[in-house]
């Protein structure tokens, strides 16, 4: 019966030559193999994020009524809580595991020729799951979310001339209320998944498309000596076993540690101690509050988003520098700046937790 | 209330206990599943006249021998260190009773450690055959520390009838037999053994994964798959085990798991169920990946694929550990001791005498209602709750006034048969004042502002 109907398909949607396709694919097979997990990792993680988040849109209420509503599903719904501190535990599991997709490509210098355009679609997809995580923070609406992305928005806010421009559009307002969660709702649940969703889809193709790029230790050798294994199966149920992995440990973060609802936001309030950005937004938010405090006034916000914008395009623009294989000072000095890059952001975010200590 | 009260800030005294306990057991069941591998491998390996075999399992046994050897033993001390300070009166009790078990236990312990040694340095030094007899007196001496200890373990869950018939009447240790063979022995002993025939196994594909895939992919291969058949007993059995062993656990404590299907907060109670939940899903996980990473894809198969293995093994020995531990609430010693080191035979002179009529251990560096109600809190709050980090008590009782501490206190205090906290929280016990005391006390580390030098308002009486 079952062959009777992949026939029926397969006449249609020539099935054969997606699995002809999957079985020649090769993945190749050295000491840093392990790194081509990560972009699997993500992409699951994201699913994961489409399935709790369509869940969590039924009960949902975004504006007056979005800390009510979290604190029914916390709370009344049955399995709410799971849901809601899986897709929490899921965002931060997400970011985390695009940087480390993000920095195995950047010393695998799996953006030089021919694939520049997948690096440059996947720092965007980076900064849309960025953006998701900052939008979905404030949802709930309680005490830690309103603060925190009241401080997080002085971030655009430092940007210049359309700082406040931007951040007022963002906000809705003067201050975050409301409009802002309907504003940030929007942003989460249909812009956002608007322009990732492509940019995922030629992200993907370009990764079957020029397949997997090995490191420079693996390139110097010659193809006889380098090692490959079949996407399909062997590649395939490795890649399963590490997504099952990766369901394991949310599993444990998300029904062990289930995410905290605090207080409902009362604008009046003030500020509560320690209220900081979530983590991968705090080495921006350092480096801008330390250059604040060295120079003096808008000086030092201009100089901070100066310096943090040039870096950060000097890390997008990196194929355009280091593209051909093989050229020995850029090469070295892109891994050099990778390296750099690295402890900055480990040293700035690890000072930042340390300053609200 | 004879010692010393232990108080570690934010993870909390138990949780000192839990870190080393878990990573004992990952390493002292392995020394048992393990010593069984090793004669088995031997003998499969003079069978077959294989070296390749035979080097392999000299491999093994010296990584076997540095683990077990030194890290089992080192935080097997440990664990008598942390409990001992954490629970002295659970301790107490367990020595007076089991003393003649442990006992019996290190002579067990001093066998295996002389064996496992004489094992491997004897590799090619004696015949094969009394090499290989060796293996088999560690193998037979770790199972029976296994058997020993699983009789204390499976006693402070169930000790049993029998036994609590005569507890505290000095004579607890003449119904040694009947405290050892608890009603949980069996099902336990069938479940330990499984996850130490599983690790043996697990820690085995560790070094498997480093055999040299192009100087001997066919040994790489059919070492690793038949070290992957250690974990079928486990795919098989430990469902039977797990309902067998529930069947045995009391009532009440089985009343547990259903208690937190659906209910929140991060170290409340309600986790046991969630634990469970998270044991079996990682459990089945360990088996679906091994079958697919080792036994499908031997060749490919490296030391990451093996420590993700080992890492998940971890999850599920802590998560099965610590849903064991939290399955005995709110005693530590089934319905003999509280959580908190409280006998439930000294509530009622406790209450009428007061909890720290025999303390030695008060503060005399402030008030003396102050330091009351401190050697309150550290006596029966601080084996399971930190102020400010695991379990806060500063958080849980946020937002409430100092009367609705005290209503707390009471509810806790009275312990009626309806209330929810009994299911998992010891009663407080101590005279009004002192539970006053411990109300001021807790009500000042909530509300910062709040000195402890400022008189209290009058204190309304909690009974």
């Amino acid at each position: 019966m079952f062959d009777s109907i992949y026939k029926w398909l397969d006449e249609r949607l020539s099935l054969g030559e997606l699995t002809a396709f999957a079985r020649k694919k090769t993945i190749p097979l050295h000491g840093q193999s392990f790194w081509y997990y990560w972009g699997g990792i993500s992409l699951f993680l994201f699913l994961i994020q489409i399935f709790t988040g369509i869940l969590l849109l039924v009960y949902y209420r975004p504006g007056a009524e979005a800390f009510e509503s979290v604190r029914q599903i916390t709370y009344v719904m049955h399995f709410g809580w799971l849901i809601r501190s899986a897709h929490s535990w899921c965002a931060n599991l997400f970011i985390f595991s695009i940087l480390v997709h993000m920095f195995s490509v950047y010393f695998m210098k799996a953006y030089r020729r021919p694939r520049e355009i997948g690096w440059f679609t996947g720092i965007a997809l980076l900064f849309l799951a960025a953006l998701f995580g900052f939008s979905g923070y404030l949802l709930p609406m309680d005490e830690l979310s309103y603060f925190a992305t009241k401080v997080g928005l002085q971030i655009p806010s430092m940007l210049p001339f359309m700082g406040h421009f931007t951040t007022n559009i963002l906000r809705g307002g003067p201050d975050v209320s409301d409009f802002t969660v309907q504003r940030f709702f929007a942003l989460h649940v249909v812009i956002l998944p608007l322009l990732f969703l492509p940019l995922l889809g030629l992200h993907l193709w370009l990764v079957q498309k020029h397949g997997n790029a090995v490191p420079p230790s693996e390139e110097a050798k010659p193809l006889a000596e380098r090692k490959t294994v079949p996407f399909f199966p062997n590649f395939f149920q490795k890649d399963l076993a590490m997504w099952l992995i990766t369901l394991n440990v949310l599993a444990l973060l998300a029904s062990i540690f289930p995410w905290d609802l605090g207080k409902q936001a009362d604008p009046l309030a003030s500020t509560p101690d320690g209220i900081h950005p979530e983590w991968y937004f705090m080495a921006p938010f350092h480096m801008l509050k330390v250059l604040g405090n060295l120079l003096p006034g808008a000086t030092g916000e201009v100089a901070g988003i100066l310096l943090f914008t040039i870096g950060l395009a000097l890390w997008v623009v990196i194929p355009l520098y280091d593209g051909e294989s093989r050229t020995g000072t850029r090469g070295r000095n892109a891994h050099y700046f990778g390296l750099f890059a690295v402890t900055a952001l480990i040293i700035t975010t690890a000072l930042g937790y340390w300053g609200i200590r | 209330m004879n010692y010393p009260f232990w108080e570690v800030p934010f993870i909390g005294s138990g949780w000192v206990i839990g870190m080393i306990a878990i990573f004992h057991v990952m390493i002292s069941q392995f020394a048992v599943g393990g010593g069984l591998w090793l004669p088995i491998a031997e003998r499969k390996a003079l069978r077959e006249g294989s070296k390749d075999w035979m080097d392999q399992i000299k491999r093994h046994s010296r990584f076997f021998l540095i683990v077990t050897g030194v890290f089992g033993t080192v935080s097997g001390v440990g664990i008598w260190f942390a409990i001992g300070l954490t629970h002295p009166e659970a301790t107490s009790t367990l020595i007076h009773n089991f003393v003649f078990g442990w006992a019996i236990e290190w002579v067990f312990f001093l066998v295996e450690l002389t064996t496992i040694a004489v094992y491997y340095y004897t590799w090619d030094r004696i015949p094969e055959k009394l090499h290989l007899t060796v293996g088999w007196v560690y193998a037979v001496s770790s199972v029976c520390t296994l058997v020993i200890i699983n009789g204390i373990l499976t006693f402070m869950l169930t000790p049993g009838n029998t036994w609590l018939g005569v507890a505290g009447t000095g004579q607890e240790a003449s119904k040694f037999w009947n405290a050892f063979f608890n009603p949980t022995y069996w099902p336990s002993l069938l479940m330990r053994t499984l996850v130490c025939i599983t690790l043996a196994g697990v820690w085995a594909l560790i070094t498997g994964s480093l055999i040299d895939n192009d100087k001997q992919p066919d040994f790489k291969a059919s070492y690793l798959r038949w070290t992957t058949r250690w974990l079928v007993p486990s795919f098989v059995l430990m469902p039977l085990g797990l309902v067998w062993f529930l069947h045995r656990v009391p009532e009440s404590q089985r009343a547990l798991l259903s208690l937190g299907m659906s209910t929140i907060g991060a170290g409340t109670f309600s986790q046991v169920t969630r634990l469970v939940l998270i044991m079996v899903i990682t459990s089945a996980t360990i088996v679906i990946i091994t079958y697919y990473l080792a036994y499908k894809n031997p060749q490919d198969f490296t030391l990451a694929h093996a420590t993700a293995i080992l890492m998940l093994a971890l999850m599920a020995t802590g998560t099965g550990e610590m849903s064991r531990e939290m399955l005995r609430k709110p005693y530590v010693i089934g319905r003999h001791m509280y959580s908190n080191g409280t006998r439930v035979s000294d509530v009622a002179n406790r209450n009428q005498n007061g909890y720290l009529q025999h303390s030695l251990w008060l503060n005399q560096q402030v008030s003396p209602h102050f330091a009351q109600g401190e050697a309150m809190y550290r006596g029966q709050c601080g084996s399971c709750h930190t102020l400010t980090g695991y379990r806060s008590l500063n958080k849980l009782l946020a937002g409430r006034d100092r009367e609705s501490v005290g209503s707390v206190l009471t509810m806790l205090h009275e312990y009626k048969p309806d209330t929810t906290y009994r299911k998992f929280m010891p009663p407080l016990t101590g005279t009004p004042e002192e539970i006053n005391a411990l109300r001021d006390y807790l009500y000042a580390q909530a509300n910062p502002a709040t000195s402890h030098t400022t008189a209290p308002p009058t204190l309304k009486s909690q009974k």
